[in-house]
């Protein structure tokens, strides 16, 4: 095999193809499985939908045909409806527990079909399990003098469908999923939306089903959703994120697995695994790197302000300066370079922007000291810790809310003098 | 009872002979109430009284077990779009990928009807909305960033997007700094004062007596209803508060279970 990637031969971009386009409709209908935490529900659907699709094989359908479409969302349908029944009638059954046991059940009878009935079906545990996408493009028909592999129409077709049922009903769709009990007070027809979803799950299932199989279409459905969700936070750009990693991992799971010898339904899932495990990784606001880099700013931040308030208070106990550790030494070359302080002979020294920093770090430490004195009843020694931490959290307006409450008392609970509020920075320093 | 009253116009929201049951269990009992408006008239009563379940039965969203509810005297389903509604603020999942915006657009969307998208007068409204509840700055900001208050009031501004005659509040104080909640009423009260009916399940007594124009005392079943100063009264409150029925309760519960009360 070559191992250009210009000298693949054309039906591996069939087979690529086919793959984005059974992922697209997917990640669509994904998005609002996941936006509405029901996730687990596609998971179930994905398992339930198999004995469906084996008795409308056995029936005469062909895999990806449209009987076995029918086949899969009756079956879809029909054990959501027993979830929902024995959940509702509240047999001491949750609908978690409903759904889990429902769910295998079908599939398990799906396998079972699918093992009787092997000598006559061209159905087989294997293409259950992994699908073959590899094969797809050679079960082609002909348009319009071209042959196309039947899984990139019905995939196309299936994302046309979903994709225009999706515009048509976008804005009840997300009021449905958001909060159903205003839409139903709008008369809404919530459970009628949530058919809709049902069944475009089923259908896309079936899509997804022949490419992947039937346990890894669970992967496209969800991972591309949950991915963009992390990254994106308003859900048509949720929806179409999702869709671009859907489509890029089906490429890019192909063309590893087929670099690495190796199954493609496989290689795609654990592609969309890692996309998954990169947003949650880089996600702007909730994401790991985020959260990281925001608890690494905000200790130089406290780091800062602490060598500041320590140096306005060595101050003013006389001193005029601050112990010096190695520690210290970043930290005060920082604010040297801010202007907030200048070396001396002596040691380091505030310069006057530094001092109002300082002030504005003390005056809140006590503000709050003087604060908590007044309205909890605390003894003396329970005051400072907690404001140590405090101060470096309180803004102008909580300040001055403070400094209402305590009656511009001049001193804390120590005894010690509050400073008084020093104007507003101008410019960078924060 | 004729839902005229006087003034065509003027709103009214009238509960006849109301009983619900949740999974075969009474919760509320022979509710009669007529609720005129304009006014800002709350639902005040203990914990599982049943006050919230008296806004969904309303709205058809548990089923009646017996009686009906009318709006203009007529049926809910003639006068949707004339009926707002504000769900506890828990009902919903405030991590769904939305913006400020996108959920007070939400308010016009049965105005729009299908296949409309919210266009230029939509936003104006809903931007005008937003100002109404102080959030004006916050349009872009995703739901799950805000404070519980702010979040009461991002549902306070969809109501008042849909531009309805009545509202109905599902404790819109829940959870709600003292700021929010002196904001939210200030614009109930302009509501009231442009011919709305405001009705507003809550659970504070102590403001209730300051806002509402009437109340009605709910136990799993209406204690006493009127104008506030006439129903707040401390033997009605020892009513309200001494715990419920013990007959209803028991009763309750064999209805439940199909069996018979000891």
């Amino acid at each position: 095999m070559s191992p250009s990637v210009t000298g693949i031969e054309s039906f591996h971009l069939w087979n690529i193809a086919t793959a984005m386009a059974v992922a697209a409709p997917c990640a669509l209908v994904g998005t609002l499985l996941v936006a509405r935490r029901l996730s687990l529900l596609g998971d179930a659907i994905a398992h339930a939908v198999l004995p469906g699709i084996v008795i409308a094989v056995l029936a005469g359908g062909r895999p990806g045909g449209w009987l076995t479409m029918i086949g899969a969302v009756a079956a879809a349908i029909v054990t959501a409806s027993i979830a929902t029944a024995v959940a509702s009638n509240s047999v001491g059954v949750g609908e978690d527990a409903a759904t889990g046991v429902g769910f295998t059940t079908m599939f398990a009878l799906g396998v079972i079909l699918v093992s009787v009935a092997a000598s006559r079906v061209d159905l087989d545990t294997a293409c259950v399990l992994y699908g073959e996408l590899e094969l797809s493009a050679f079960d082609t028909v002909p348009v319009a003098g071209l042959e196309i592999p039947r899984g990139f129409i019905t995939g196309c077709l299936l994302f046309a469908g979903v994709g225009l049922a999706l515009c048509l009903s976008w804005k009840e769709q997300v009021l449905a999923a958001f909060d159903p009990a205003a839409a139903r007070a709008l008369g809404l027809p919530v459970a009628g939306l949530s058919v809709a979803l049902l069944v475009g799950t089923a259908l896309t299932t079936v899509a997804g089903f022949d490419a992947v199989g039937g346990v890894l279409v669970v992967t496209m459905l969800v991972a591309p959703a949950a991915a963009a969700e992390l990254l994106v936070s308003r859900l048509h750009h949720v929806a179409a994120v999702a869709v671009a990693i859907g489509m890029a991992a089906g490429a890019i799971g192909y063309l590893a697995a087929w670099r690495l010898d190796t199954g493609a339904a496989g290689m795609i899932a654990v592609v969309l695994g890692a996309v998954y495990a990169v947003a949650a990784l880089v996600a702007p606001e909730h994401g790991i790197l985020a959260r990281a880099l925001g608890a690494v700013a905000l200790r130089w931040r406290v780091a800062r302000e602490d060598f500041l308030a320590a140096a306005w208070r060595a101050a003013e106990g006389g001193t005029a300066t601050v112990p010096r550790g190695w520690a210290a030494w970043p930290v005060a070359r920082w604010l040297a370079a801010e202007g907030a302080v200048g070396w001396t002979p002596t040691g380091w020294r505030l310069t006057p922007t530094g001092r109002a920093r300082a002030e504005t770090i003390v005056r809140s430490h006590r503000l709050w000291e003087a604060w908590l004195g007044r309205n909890v009843d605390l003894p003396l020694d329970h005051l400072h810790p907690p404001a140590e931490w405090v101060e470096h959290h309180i803004g102008s307006a909580v300040r001055a809310i403070l400094a209402a409450e305590v009656g511009d008392s001049v001193a804390d609970p120590h005894g010690r003098s509050i400073p008084p509020e020093s104007p507003p920075p101008a410019g960078r320093a924060r | 009872m004729d839902g005229a009253g006087g003034d065509a116009m003027a709103p009214v929201v009238e509960f006849h002979d109301v009983t619900v049951a949740y999974a075969g269990r009474p919760v509320l009992w022979h509710v009669d109430l007529v609720i005129r408006g304009p006014a800002l008239y709350g639902i005040v009563g203990p914990n599982g009284a049943g006050k919230s379940t008296l806004l969904k039965a309303a709205l058809g969203l548990v089923p009646l077990a017996g009686g009906r509810v009318t709006f203009d005297g007529g049926a809910l389903a003639d006068s949707r779009a004339r009926v707002g509604y504000v769900p506890q603020r828990e009902t919903v999942d405030w991590g769904f990928p939305v913006n400020v915006m996108d959920v007070v657009l939400m308010g016009t969307y049965g105005r729009l009807g299908w296949f409309r998208r919210p266009g230029r007068r939509e936003r104006d409204v809903a931007g005008e909305c937003l100002r109404r509840v102080g959030l004006a700055d916050l349009a872009g900001r995703q739901i799950g960033r805000l404070s519980g208050g702010q979040q009461q009031r991002v549902f306070l501004a969809r109501a008042l997007a849909q531009e309805a005659v009545i509202y109905l509040l599902d404790e819109p104080m829940a959870g709600v700094d003292a700021g929010s909640q002196e904001l939210i009423f200030g614009v109930l009260d302009s509501l009231r004062a442009a011919g709305r009916l405001v009705i507003v399940v809550h659970h504070d007594l102590r403001s209730a007596a300051g806002w509402f124009d009437g109340v009605a005392l709910v136990d799993m079943r209406v204690v006493a209803a009127g104008p506030t100063a006439a129903v707040l009264t401390a033997e009605n409150l020892r009513r309200t508060y001494a715990g419920q029925p013990a007959v209803l309760e028991e009763l309750a519960r064999a209805v439940a279970a199909g069996g018979r009360t000891p």
